[in-house]
């Protein structure tokens, strides 16, 4: 028998619906039983889950050394420019959220970020500028 | 490479054949050890699960590799995923547990589906009836610590636990639990069946201003060099990082990477990463850019590590930026030190490591900082 885990449910919620809203977690709350206060303290500890709704495409990029001595603060800047948003934050067209990230274990590739859960390797300016114009 | 080994299952049959007890010597004779970083044996905590007496028993596989610069795990799940699964399996076996989670961080979701083959795979190969169920983490570096795991498959804020008890006794959903590293359980069937199976053998992650960064599979023990030469480094190497948590060391042609060698001098090899950083970098920004990740990660349990990390960040930024005084050097350095001795878990004792070790090689580095004029605004982040 396979036991109820909160954390693959979460996610199974923002797969669906991109974010987990309030009336989810309200519903998760009738459906398990779970106090509210469980639900919503477990969504807000995780970095992946989102409280607010997010865009069409979620981009992740790291910012830890091994993508950091590689310049990753660069791609930071010049992504918060293009797309005009903070990490954080969600373009005006909901299109795309940033989030500046922990290591995602593309050290080897650096720098690096998930697109969506996918990750782009040895990225450079130029790699960035063709990965948005594909995000359509 | 020894990590890429087939066994074609031979050595779960091989397991079934020698029974538990018997099987626990053999892993205690080969002396294979925990390689999350802490090199415990992995016989002891597989006895002690064992002799644990409970009708439910719990294996958890640590697939939450969240140390900056390490990716070992991945290659291992990329490149090896049958290995993983047959470990489990016989561990599974030894310590009568019916159940085993791999805890597979969130980074590595599109891994999922690989894993989830070789599991219906290997089951059907073997006959196994353990059931083996993958949660995957939604980013939390602190997840990495092995209550935290617990915490969090039981659906709580990934919050680590005092110790003890221990989760070989209490662990998850209050039953005893096994936990054990990706790598350390890809080995269990190589040490089984292969007698020239090599317990030295190691997977350095290198990473950083290298041209050729990647898991290199080196013995415990080897120069620093042989693997800067395989890394093929761009431009003159002025330090090494292990991990985030392991510190900084100067780089030196004989630096030896083994634990018992580094640790003397204040770093940690831990999981065996190396980040090596070259004369272009500055440490200051580095520096400022790790005490983020770990204000960043802190879970807020234990006051040392919430407000210290956050106060650290802050001295650092400040000396970024050039407003700091000379003495901000010797708070920082007392209070890195107090989170080291005060923090419950394992990120809290390690969060300023880098730092009390930056401090120590590279003091020159930050007094310059200080010193310089506020011609020019760099911040790291």
């Amino acid at each position: 028998m396979s036991e109820f885990i909160l954390l693959n449910e979460l996610r199974k919620i923002q797969k669906r619906e991109g974010y987990i809203s309030e009336k989810a977690v309200r519903k998760l709350n009738k459906k398990t039983g779970l106090p509210l206060s469980v639900i919503y303290g477990t969504a807000t500890f995780y970095a992946k889950l989102h409280t607010e709704p997010q865009g069409k495409y979620t981009i992740e990029i790291c910012n830890n050394p091994s993508c950091f001595v590689n310049g990753s603060l660069n791609l930071i800047k010049y992504l918060e420019k293009k797309l005009k948003i903070r990490s954080g934050q969600t373009t005006k067209n909901k299109k795309f959220s940033l989030h500046i990230c922990s290591c995602i274990g593309c050290c080897d590739e650096s720098p690096a970020m998930l697109l969506n859960g996918k990750p782009c390797t040895k990225l450079t300016k130029e790699k960035l500028e063709k990965i948005i114009k594909k995000c359509k | 490479m020894q990590i890429l080994r087939k066994t074609n299952q031979k050595a779960y049959f091989k397991a079934l054949e020698l029974g538990q007890r018997k099987l626990i010597e053999l892993l205690k004779l080969k002396g294979l050890a925990g390689r999350g970083g802490a090199n415990f044996p992995t016989w002891q905590k597989w006895e002690m699960v064992m002799n644990t007496p409970s009708n439910e028993k719990y294996v958890i596989t640590n697939a939450d590799e969240g140390e900056p610069g390490t990716f070992k795990d991945k290659f291992i799940i990329k490149h090896n995923p049958e290995l993983i699964i047959e470990g489990i399996l016989i561990a599974a076996y030894v310590v009568n547990a019916k159940k085993a989670y791999i805890y597979l961080r969130g980074e590595y979701e599109y891994l999922e589906n690989k894993l989830k083959k070789a599991i219906k795979q290997i089951k059907q190969k073997t006959g196994a009836k353990t059931e083996i169920e993958i949660v995957i983490g939604q980013g939390a570096y602190v997840c990495g610590d092995e209550t935290a795991i617990i915490s969090s498959i039981e659906g709580k804020r990934g919050n680590p636990r005092y110790k003890p008890p221990f989760p070989t006794t209490k662990g998850l959903f209050e039953k005893p639990t096994l936990i054990n590293n990706v790598e350390t359980l890809a080995n269990v069937p190589l040490a089984i069946l292969y007698s020239n199976w090599n317990p030295d053998l190691r997977l350095f992650s290198l990473s950083g201003n290298v041209s050729k960064p990647g898991v290199y599979e080196l013995p415990s023990g080897t120069k620093i060099s042989k693997l800067m030469h395989l890394g093929k480094p761009k431009n003159k190497i002025k330090a090494v990082y292990f991990g985030c948590f392991g510190g900084c060391m100067p780089y030196s042609h004989d630096i030896i990477l083994s634990p018992e060698h580094i640790c003397g001098k204040e770093c940690m090899l831990g999981a065996c990463t190396v980040i090596a950083v070259d004369e272009n970098q500055s440490i200051v920004d580095l520096a400022t850019n790790i005490a983020k990740f770990y204000e960043f990660e802190s879970c807020g349990k234990c006051t040392p590590c919430r407000e210290g990390t956050m106060r650290i960040m802050n001295l650092l930024e400040n000396i970024s930026l050039k407003n700091a005084k000379i003495e901000d050097l010797n708070t920082l350095q007392e209070l890195a030190e107090v989170i080291r001795d005060t923090s419950l878990c394992g990120l809290g004792q390690t969060a300023t490591q880098h730092l009390i070790t930056a401090l120590k090689y590279f003091r020159r580095e930050f007094e310059e900082r200080v010193k310089e004029k506020k011609n020019r605004r760099r911040i790291a982040r």
